[in-house]
């Protein structure tokens, strides 16, 4: 039977970090403050870094621009987006938390159908701390919420689950359609209050958007990065489905769980579906391609850690997507780099040879 | 884009029949008159057949009891269980409509958070009608429902979907719990109200409860037999779960998807726990070998339509779960029996050899 706690949701302060990419103002905090000041803030800016970026009273964080990011890097900078947000992963490889909560400067404060405001980070939290169960489908979706268990015909040597690696929440309001849904139904605006919580079944892909995701660092965090979008690159607005994929795939290997639902989040700001469409254009003939790639991908056995995953991953990219453009060699030496870059910023906790301290 | 039609759903009131399978009395249609009135009912008797069973006044129905279900089917009534609601799917063998809805007698109308009744044949129509998801998760869950689309990120080439062979409902207040799960937790009612229907993907599992369900008889009849239960059996309270793992497996293979969510019914009735463990209990171990089987179970391409699918399933069982216990080789024989009947029943419609008519 599936064990549920009445107990408070552990804060977690000291162990979560919340990573933000901007590129405007952070005025959006001022609402979030409530739920997000007890936490270090991770700021990853986009963009011109001349620009002075505020952020309002009270938070403690950290804000890099891409003069930090190059400096830090060095040459494997080049694997960190540039004037995209996918450049927020850079903030996933400097934290040393063992939590991730990531949100857009467009995310605000949803209410629930009650009326009342919905402390999102806490729910990511919720289900990050309890388990997935991602081989076989319950029918009253999350067993370990409280008012909910496992149904009659759910294999009793499964109901243990797994650990949770992905937190997916989803947005009222605007919708994350892309450019030529945005074109079609322009009005469509997302008002489904859908109270639930469910495990994406291993084997099955699923459309990763990076507005409000939560994870765990230490157990998926080198599956999440998110690619090479915008500045000089052939493709944008693919960044959160690139890393959901290929996290999928590990997460299905290495038995880990991935689960999406609440929290809900109010998504404010409705992108330009023109440029939308030129950003995701390409995308869109070449998912015909991605999605069969990922579907049949498999991992070997040695594989036994998330490094050993995605560079085996990204052999596997080369491999068999370099044909469909060369932007995928060089997508896959990006995903090389990116996990030397992680190595060297994240040494192992034994090693003595590395500092192991933050960035800034 | 997803085609989402605001024109009301159609009653297809000469398309569909609603089989119930009772022991006791049919009162509990009263309550759901203003919504199954215009359609046919197959009653499936069970228990004794020397008593009479009222039907409220107003409703077209057949009625069989054992005794009919004996004369009917000679030799190959033993394929049907007595004394248990697995008896129902006699009733969708002897229909000569499209679509079936069934039904347990305890269930009773339930109300959305509006506090409006819910027409839950109305839901499982219009989750038969529009195509369902298998391929892929949308995190938007159903993406033809009016209000929701595919989400960025799902590939184009899977929007128009495939045809949908199933509707699985779900239950307020009394959840289908196992009997271990209502003896530890008496009192746990589901007040969850989540508005979303979803496809169960490929390749995923799921329970298959009986007691709220819909199907497209033309696309999967034949693979909805409810196993061997109740008077002279081991087990009870598995015969939908059988079902559905065996409608599962073939759906996978043949293409068709499989819906849960809404709708919603009030499920009245607690069954006695003590009763249920009594009859569940092989079934618990069963499942832990029963589970990995169909997970594995893979059909050959030879298996084109849903009966051959369900003949050889039935040679697997046999081969596999023989020896997990003499019961499997009996379930066996009686899928294979199961499966004579039904096209005894349901001769191909150019047939002129077998008179199209109705059992009673």
């Amino acid at each position: 039977m599936a064990q549920t706690s009445a107990s408070p949701t552990p804060l977690l302060k000291d162990e979560l970090d919340i990573v933000i990419p901007t590129i405007r103002n952070l005025d959006f905090l001022e609402m979030w403050r409530p739920f997000f000041q007890p936490y270090h803030l991770i700021i990853v800016q986009d963009g011109d870094p001349s620009k002075t970026i505020h952020v309002p009273e009270g938070f403690d964080y950290e804000l890099y621009n891409r003069n930090d990011i190059n400096r830090i890097l060095g040459p494997k900078a080049s694997c960190i987006s540039f004037k995209d947000s996918a450049c927020r992963c850079f903030g996933y490889m400097v934290s040393k938390k063992k939590y991730i909560f990531t949100i857009d400067d467009d995310c605000f404060v949803a209410k629930d159908p009650s009326g009342k405001d919905i402390n999102a980070l806490e729910q990511h939290i919720k289900n990050l701390l309890s388990p997935s169960t991602p081989f076989f489908f319950n029918t009253l979706y999350d067993p370990y919420r409280d008012g909910a268990d496992f149904v009659r015909g759910y294999p009793f040597s499964l109901r243990e689950g797994v650990p949770t690696a992905v937190s997916h929440g989803l947005w009222l309001n605007i919708p994350d359609y892309d450019a030529p849904t945005q074109l079609v139904k322009p009005l469509e605006r997302n008002s489904r209050f859908v109270d639930a919580v469910m495990t994406i079944p291993k084997g099955t892909l699923f459309p990763m958007c990076g507005m409000n995701l939560g994870f765990n660092r230490e157990l998926i965090g080198p599956a999440m990065y998110f690619g090479l979008m915008g500045d000089g690159q052939p493709i944008g607005r693919y960044d959160d489905m690139w890393a959901g994929w290929c996290m999928k795939v590990i997460c299905d290997h290495l038995g880990l769980g991935v689960k999406t639902g609440l929290p809900y989040i109010w998504h404010s700001k409705a992108s330009n579906p023109f440029v939308n469409l030129k950003k995701e254009y390409k995308g869109i003939y070449w998912q015909e391609e991605l999605i069969p790639f990922f579907q049949a991908a498999t991992l070997s056995k040695d594989c036994t850690t998330v490094q050993k995953c995605y560079l085996e991953l990204s052999k596997q990219v080369k491999a068999k997507l370099g044909k469909v453009d060369d932007y995928f060699i060089k997508l896959a030496d990006a995903m090389v780099t990116w996990i030397e870059a992680w190595d060297e910023l994240n040494p192992p906790k034994g090693s003595a040879e590395l500092p192991n301290g933050k960035g800034k």
